[in-house]
């Protein structure tokens, strides 16, 4: 009897219910896509910031996306029966008839089946278009407006690209084939070290600043390669003699005693006492070129006695230095000797000119009359006719049995080959050949060492300069920034460290003398104070040696002189270095332990 | 002879309904005013619960219960409760009786029954008895029966206890323990008469006396009414809301609504929960309905729940009522699930 009741009630509820979750469904795949294209365009406008402008229509697949989202929502949450009845109840204010009824189903109590029965009349007569679920809601608003969004965005032509990041200071990278300067370090792996052990530093050095220019071809941080180039330069430093440290210094003093008996020596000395051995071995050259014989043997005694002082005190790098020195020494002296006495047999051949530069090269050694005396000798002996060239030849021969050996061998037997040549012209060439040997300045090995090295530490700088750093001096006498022993300032190139300066009567350069400075707008030009800067290398014990700061290290390190370990003749030394007056106080002050 | 058939299940809905019709309408001729109370007493009586009409003195709460008492035929009792009354003077007792006869006097016990053995009892201001006499009512509302001198007298059903009692702030009460106030199944509120009400009531009472209503129901009308309100269907999702509604009244539920959390102090129970379901079940059949909707239950909330919810001592000091927190609990718990809720209001 309730059967067809029922049945009524089921095909009616279901109906009704089938409806009633498809507009569901259908709400929520509305809300999904319109969230989803709200994120979309969210999305859209992000590319267009991005500038990545091809990406932003596929924006609007997040609303395709969002629609699934919500369908699949919709599937998951399905209403159930019950819920159904809740909600057709309160759309039909049908006061929980449907509910009620849905539990009456299979009952047969008389009440459950009078609800069955006003259920399916309710269901009969209950308007289908009224029971449906708004399907647009308000938020479905952003279903247009999202998806314009999107449409607008797409169209909208990329934003400017923004201005490059200004680069973290430090984190530049350069970019330099072949950075100026480095070439000169590479040298080092030429020179001839002390022994086999700074070789291989030398060879190190040289081999570092290969890699580094390799590097910078590539492209390195600035920072970086700035960093390098002061290892570079601190190593240059460190393979300095120093004769003013720990081992050397008691050396040095009892070495300087011995110089300091003869005024012939005394700039030889001072060249000595600043530690400058390129400076000593020019003075030595001087001294060895020069035509008084007690000069030259004073300079001979005074470097025996110097070597052996020094050995005596510990300072055997000075010691050896010194042997090398006097060695040198005698062999200059037998060269300047050699040349005079070449000038004596062509005497009457020579240019006023040709006897200045004898007379110049006999009273000052000066090696550039040396030069300009062999250029003379080699005119004369070009002027000489065969006549001439035998007579020589026979003067010569003279002259070397009169001297019965007294010369040095090495101008005997150079003068004995002479006289044998001279009768021919090609031995006149040979001779001029010899001059021009004999004119070539020969520097120790030492002063070949320390040029090297000062080459070598002025092409860090330059290096560093050219990577815009501000290249810091570094200790020596020799360095960039200090003067040589003589107050002369430093041409700035070591190639020309021995010629004369621009303004010299007899410079050879090729340097315009010409120019003049631009006139000061002043009614007159002071300086402050005559002062006179101490021409010495920078005091012992003070630390110089820098690097450019690096994240993680340190900025200073520590100098390779003495410091701390003051001798005592450094008690004191401010007061009795050669710094002006009005200056003294301050370096005291900061020299202060 | 066959006995006649039985009539349908909708046909004693519509003879439930006209019942209730002149039963209002039989009371309406006494009573002026008072539809609310008139109709939420209905609901005690078809729903076989006890009624507490609560309300200032000259309302005409004893009036309203005289009225009824006199449209149903059944027994009509009165206990007026005093400070002095006792609970023998409620239930009865047992009296010594001599029998004078030729073999000589002769004694037996007879049981003198109280005012309680009446059908439909009004305990008038009972609120002005003693704890103890008050509780003199408290197993004859819930067992239907008395106990007197270790004897149990059931009594005779229908059972239907009107009291009236005076607000509880006014001079010589004594408040109904709770336990004597969950034997009621409603608590109502007797409001005072408007003008016209009020004036109607001048008319009618200063005249000619009026004559009795007529009787409307005979006591079968009562039980097969109180029957029927048992047939009456629920749906789980209903009963759902009634026990959300009334665990809600807690103070520790997980879903009470602040003003609960803050102001109560015990709420309602199990016996409360049973109240309202079966109040709706007497709302669903007044209006001819075999089943009972949400709305049954928030119309039947406030008088079931009130007296069953103690305030705490911060809510008495707030001076929060019993009817706010009910409005707070039916404004707080959601009828349906918040997906449907939220379909159903269309946003």
């Amino acid at each position: 009897m309730a059967d067809p009741a029922q049945s009524d009630f089921q095909r009616a509820f279901h109906s009704l219910a089938q409806r009633v979750h498809r507009r569901h469904a259908g709400r929520l795949a509305l809300t999904g896509a319109g969230v989803g294209l709200s994120l979309g365009a969210l999305a859209a406008l992000g590319l267009w910031a991005l500038r990545l402008g091809e990406w932003r229509p596929f924006a609007a697949g997040f609303g395709a996306l969002g629609a699934l989202i919500g369908a699949s929502v919709a599937s998951r949450r399905r209403w159930s029966e019950s819920d159904l009845a809740l909600y057709l109840d309160a759309r039909l204010g049908s006061h929980e008839t449907l509910t009620t009824a849905l539990a009456a189903r299979g009952s047969e109590e008389p009440a459950l089946v009078h609800v069955l029965e006003r259920a399916s009349s309710v269901l009969d007569s209950a308007d289908p278009k009224r029971v449906k679920p708004k399907l647009w809601l308000r938020v479905h608003a952003l279903l247009p407006a999202a998806l314009s969004a999107i449409v607008v965005v797409s169209v909208l032509p990329l934003p400017p690209a923004p201005p490059p990041a200004p680069v973290a200071p430090g984190a530049e990278r350069v970019q330099i084939e072949n950075l100026k300067g480095l070439e000169r370090i590479e040298a080092l792996g030429q020179l001839q070290g002390q022994n086999p052990e700074q070789d291989e530093r030398l060879k190190r050095l040289a081999e570092q600043a290969k890699k580094l220019r390799v590097a910078l071809a590539k492209g390195l941080e600035k920072r970086e390669a700035l960093s390098e180039i002061a290892k570079l330069r601190d190593g240059i430093a460190a393979e300095r003699l120093k004769l003013g440290d720990r081992q050397n210094r008691p050396g040095l003093d009892a070495a300087l005693r011995a110089f300091s008996n003869n005024q012939a020596l005394h700039d030889a000395q001072k060249a000595l006492s600043n530690g400058d051995l390129t400076a000593f071995d020019d003075e030595m050259q001087k001294l060895a070129n020069r035509a008084e014989s007690t000069d030259r043997q004073a300079a001979k005694d005074a470097l025996e006695e110097a070597a052996k002082e020094a050995r005596a005190k510990g300072g055997k790098g000075l010691a050896d230095a010194l042997d090398a020195q006097k060695r040198l020494f005698e062999r200059r002296e037998s060269h300047a000797q050699a040349l005079r006495e070449l000038a004596q047999s062509l005497k009457g051949k020579l240019s006023a000119e040709a006897l200045e530069d004898l007379k110049e090269f006999g009273n000052s050694g000066s090696p550039e009359a040396e030069k300009r005396l062999a250029e003379g000798l080699e005119r004369a002996l070009e002027g000489l006719t065969p006549e001439e060239r035998k007579r020589l030849a026979e003067r010569m021969q003279r002259e070397l049995e009169s001297n019965a050996g007294n010369a040095s061998p090495m101008t005997k037997k150079q003068l004995e080959e002479m006289a044998k040549q001279l009768g021919r012209k090609e031995g006149i060439d040979q001779l001029k050949k010899q001059l021009r040997e004999l004119a070539k300045p020969e520097p120790s090995d030492d002063a070949k060492r320390e040029r090297g090295l000062d080459d070598a530490e002025r092409g860090g700088s330059a290096a560093e300069r050219g990577l815009g750093g501000m290249p810091i001096p570094l200790d020596g006498p020799n360095a960039p920034g200090s003067s040589d022993p003589g107050g002369k300032p430093q041409s700035g190139d070591a190639d020309k460290g021995s010629s004369p300066g621009p303004g010299s009567k007899r410079d050879s350069g090729t340097g315009d003398h010409h120019g003049s400075t631009p006139e000061i707008a002043a009614k007159e030009l002071r300086s402050k104070a005559d002062a006179r800067l101490s021409p010495g290398a920078p005091m012992h014990g003070a630390t110089l040696g820098r690097a450019p700061a690096r994240p993680g290290e340190t900025a200073n390190q520590l100098g390779t002189g003495s410091l701390g370990e003051a001798q005592k003749t450094e008690v004191g030394a401010v007061d009795h270095a050669d710094i002006p007056e009005e200056y003294r106080e301050q370096v005291g002050r900061y020299f202060e332990p | 002879m066959t006995d006649p058939p039985a009539p349908t299940f909708e046909a004693r809905l519509v003879q439930a309904r006209d019942i209730s019709v002149r039963l209002k309408r039989a009371i309406g001729r006494v009573i002026v005013g008072q539809d609310a109370v008139v109709e939420q007493v209905l609901w005690g009586l078809i729903a076989g619960g006890h009624v507490l009409l609560e309300g200032n003195p000259g309302l005409g709460k004893t009036l309203l219960v005289r009225t009824l008492s006199s449209c149903l035929d059944l027994r009509f009792s009165r206990i007026q409760f005093t400070p002095d009354l006792m609970p023998s003077d409620v239930t009865g007792t047992n009296v010594l009786v001599m029998d004078g006869s030729s073999q000589g006097t002769k004694g037996r016990f007879e049981l003198h029954r109280g005012p309680i053995f009446g059908q439909v009892v009004l305990a008038d201001e009972i609120n002005r008895a003693t704890p103890k006499t008050q509780s003199a009512l408290l197993e004859a509302m819930q067992e239907h029966a008395v106990t007197i001198a270790g004897t149990r007298h059931a009594l005779e059903e229908p059972f239907f206890v009107l009291a009236t009692e005076n607000p509880i702030e006014m001079e010589g009460t004594y408040p109904l323990p709770e336990a004597q106030l969950d034997r009621f199944l409603l608590k109502i509120s007797v409001p005072a008469p408007s003008e016209d009400e009020l004036t109607e009531i001048l008319a009618r009472t200063t005249g000619k006396p009026v004559g009795e209503p007529e009787r409307v129901l005979s006591r079968d009308d009562v039980r097969e009414l109180q029957a029927l309100c048992r047939e009456v269907a629920v749906a789980e999702p209903v009963l759902r809301y009634a026990a959300r509604l009334v665990n809600a009244s807690a103070p520790d539920a997980a879903d009470a609504p602040d003003l609960v959390r803050r102001a109560v102090r015990y709420g309602a129970g199990v016996r409360g929960a049973q109240s309202l379901v079966l109040a709706a079940k007497a709302v669903a059949l007044l209006e001819g309905r075999a089943h009972v909707s949400f709305a049954d239950l928030q119309r039947t909330a406030a008088p079931v729940l009130r007296h069953r919810i103690l305030l705490s001592f911060e809510g008495e000091a707030d001076g929060v009522s019993c009817d706010q927190i009910v409005r707070e609990l039916l404004s707080g718990v959601l009828t349906r699930p918040v997906a449907v809720e939220r379909a159903v209001q269309g946003v």
